[in-house]
């Protein structure tokens, strides 16, 4: 049905996105802020496939994994929600160790 | 009758299979029969089942979730509102109007082996500007209709001995679970 030919399209998809959920954040319920930012997240996360340009990233794709199954826990409550986004957040921590510091280490 | 009151879940993944048509008319005859103040009806339902105003719709609404090939949009008369039931009619009863149509429809479709969705998240202006709806009509809820390809468990809900009072506001009803 979705119909993202190119990367454009995409491109274009996600900032429809982010126009309209930044308008109704606005009258939303204070959660919903976070919860668009991890959707955008895991929107993102897609770009590779549409734009060849881009390479594949793994990492990204197992965050995007792990924000579909977490992001609807907000129906049920901030807390849960809130120790997806930590752990979300904690991954990303190690990647950047990972990815920045333990590297130069070996190199430098 | 309590199977489908409990049974329904907001569903956001579904089957790419199509919706009947037959089954849509169903749906909105469900929703018409539903109450409203003074009997005013204030309800009109944009069906949508082309795909590419199916997608457009999808781009423009943040709450929707899951490919449902099938939305219907259900808008309130804010004139006719007007006309019958006053500053009333039009403010508050269309809301709570529209929203009785909304559950019919949901239940209907849980009974027909359905999954919905209501979303409140789509953007009012865009939703106005690609579906042509003119001043006076004014969009409340999009319910997504599909076959569903997944079940979830069921957000909680607030224990029933802290929202029902007996007789007077904080009197306790006896024998509530907590
Ligand atoms: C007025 C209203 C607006 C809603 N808007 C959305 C929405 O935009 N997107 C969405 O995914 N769910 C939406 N929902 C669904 C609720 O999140 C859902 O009903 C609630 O979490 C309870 O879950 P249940 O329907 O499975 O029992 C809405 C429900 C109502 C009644």
């Amino acid at each position: 049905m979705s119909n993202k030919s190119d990367g454009n399209d995409y491109l274009f998809e996600i900032a429809v996105f982010l126009a309209t959920s930044a308008r109704n954040c606005i009258d939303e319920p204070p959660l919903y802020g976070p919860f668009r930012l991890l959707d955008a997240l895991s929107k993102i996360a897609d770009l590779p496939k549409y734009a060849p340009c881009l390479k594949d990233d793994p990492f990204l794709q197992e965050i995007k994994a792990f924000a579909d199954e977490k992001k609807f826990l907000v129906m049920y409550g901030a807390e849960e929600f809130k120790k997806a986004l930590d752990e979300i957040v904690e991954m990303f921590a190690k990647e950047l160790k990972k990815r920045y510091l333990e590297k130069q280490k070996e190199t430098g | 009758m309590f199977e489908a009151i409990k049974g329904r879940r907001s569903v956001r993944k579904y089957k790419t299979e199509p919706v009947d048509r037959e089954i849509v008319k169903k749906l909105l005859d469900a929703a018409r029969w539903a109450p409203s103040g003074g009997n005013i009806q204030p309800w009109l339902f944009i069906v949508i089942d082309d795909p590419k105003v199916l997608d457009v719709i999808r781009k423009i609404s943040p709450g929707y979730f899951g490919e449902a090939p099938l939305a219907i949009l259900v808008c309130s008369n804010k004139e006719r509102a007007y006309k019958v039931g006053g500053a009333l009619g039009r403010d508050y009863l269309t809301v709570a109007d529209c929203a009785m149509a909304v559950q019919n429809m949901l239940l209907a479709a849980y009974a027909l082996g359905l999954g919905t969705c209501v979303v409140k998240s789509f953007s009012h202006t865009a939703i106005k500007e690609v579906l042509a709806i003119p001043e006076g009509i004014e969009p409340e809820l999009l319910v997504i209709v599909g076959h569903p390809n997944q079940t979830s468990r069921p957000p909680p809900r607030i224990p029933m001995n802290e929202i029902v009072h007996l007789n007077k506001y904080g009197e306790k009803f006896p024998g509530l679970e907590g």
